[in-house]
């Protein structure tokens, strides 16, 4: 424990308030707030700046963090998030980097330019790491049915989770996959209710969840047996959703949502321990 | 090296503490677009050392002591610089005007929080939010225990007074 006396009341009450103190010295102080007005008022002005201190610090936590640096952590190297940045300025640099810098700018505009027809023409985000698994066409079709449907605020499924049997029923018969809907409810969660969605050209199911931020996932399956290994999770990133993948006993799912969530990993574990 | 499972959990773990480390860094660097920078190079440092974490205590601590000490590389490179000589904690005021280019991104609370002077905020979120004991505050700051004990009563009656001129105005 700390030994404050001598130093300033201030510094001594602070203490005091976060229980640095010893027994001793919180004796000594309790009877001094017992007997002393203005130490009272000291010590009620350094509570009330700790609540004010506290509860703004709070709103830090609801800034965005940029979304390339979450891609890096969790996809390693092969991104290069000062490329992507959300934010704009960046800290000064050594003058010996800029010159590179310019001219690897320059060579990548000049062969940008060069394949711009090729770029207008195709679906593939260039700023995106993807993995190879992650090129599946299936995998295009279940992602934009996500994008499209997570902002039908009104209309978010087609089936609502109040019929959960008539869901299992309905689309274990349409797509060919027995399932059951699994319960994320304990993963913060909250089953909305499903779709039947077309994926690559085959009836492919799509259950919908929110959580308590109202962000919406999904998890998409459709029978397939596309080489994956079974039981291997490939996570990917694309844009501003993360994607979840794996395959099982003829069926590939995929869980999706967004890709700041650290946590999309475990939801897939445990969705695919449980559907 | 680290397995492979132990690297994907640590760069886990890494991604749900950034919005913890951004705010940490904010009340070093006191702007937006520094504190995005200064996580982003503490990251890839941790990352690249993630060997060098036992997995004992808390990993905010690890990576905050990380980026305090990388935020003093660079205050010393930018005095280098600009030719000053001053030491790195004895720039008491903040840069208003550097502050003011990046108002858009703060509300009027978190502006005023990052008006306190330099390294107040530090410790008062360490300690008074984060829950970290003075010790554990002094080690990941670099600072003496009874510094962060006289920064951290300062920073309560700075936010005192704030809440004090803030009730005021709006009266």
């Amino acid at each position: 424990m700390l030994q404050t006396k001598g130093l300033a009341l201030e510094v001594r009450l602070s203490a005091y308030i976060d229980g640095e103190l010893g027994e001793n010295e919180r004796t000594e102080l309790d009877a001094l707030l017992a007997r002393d007005e203005e130490a009272r008022t000291l010590l009620d002005k350094l509570k009330s700046g700790s609540a004010f201190g506290s509860g703004a610090f709070e709103n830090f936590l609801h800034d965005p963090v940029p979304l390339a640096l979450v891609r890096q952590i969790k996809q390693g190297p092969g991104i290069n998030p000062k490329t992507e940045r959300v934010t704009t300025a960046s800290l000064p640099r050594r003058s010996t980097r800029i010159w590179p810098r310019i001219l690897a700018a320059s060579t990548a505009l000049f062969l940008l330019g060069g394949a711009a027809g090729f770029i207008l023409g195709s679906a593939t985000d260039l700023a995106e790491p993807t993995h190879e698994a992650d090129q599946r066409p299936w995998m295009d079709d279940i992602v934009g049915s996500h994008r499209v449907y997570s902002r039908q605020k009104e209309h978010l499924v087609e089936v609502p989770a109040a019929q959960s049997a008539e869901i299992e029923r309905w689309l274990a018969a349409s797509v060919g996959v027995n399932f059951t809907v699994p319960d994320l409810d304990r993963k913060g969660l909250t089953f909305e209710g499903a779709r039947l969605l077309v994926a690559n050209g085959k009836p492919a199911a799509q259950l919908v969840y929110r959580d308590r931020d109202a962000e919406v996932f999904t998890i998409s399956f459709l029978q397939q047996g596309d080489g994956q290994q079974p039981d291997a999770f490939i996570e990917t990133i694309r844009g501003d959703l993360g994607l979840v993948s794996w395959h099982r006993e003829g069926a590939s799912f995929a869980m999706i949502g967004p890709s700041s969530d650290p946590a999309l990993h475990d939801l897939a574990e445990t969705a695919a321990a449980a559907i | 090296m680290r397995p492979a499972a132990e690297m994907k959990d640590f760069r886990r773990d890494l991604v749900s503490l950034l919005p913890k480390l951004r705010r940490f860094a904010m009340t070093l660097t006191r702007n937006a677009s520094d504190a995005d920078d200064l996580v982003q190079e503490a990251c890839e440092r941790a990352i690249a050392r993630s060997h060098l974490w036992n997995g004992d205590g808390r990993l905010e601590s690890w990576v905050y002591a990380m980026t305090r000490n990388l935020w003093v590389d660079e205050i010393r490179k930018r005095k280098v610089r600009s030719g000053s000589a001053a030491a790195v904690f004895e720039l008491d005021q903040l840069n208003v005007e550097a502050t003011a280019e990046k108002a858009v991104y703060v509300n009027q609370v978190q502006k005023m929080i990052l008006s306190m002077p330099e390294g107040l905020a530090s410790v008062f979120l360490l300690v008074n939010v984060e829950g970290h004991s003075y010790r554990e505050t002094a080690e990941i700051l670099g600072i003496p225990v009874g510094t962060v004990m006289s920064r951290l009563s300062t920073a309560r009656l700075r936010l005192a007074a704030m809440l004090s001129e803030s009730t005021e105005r709006r009266a």
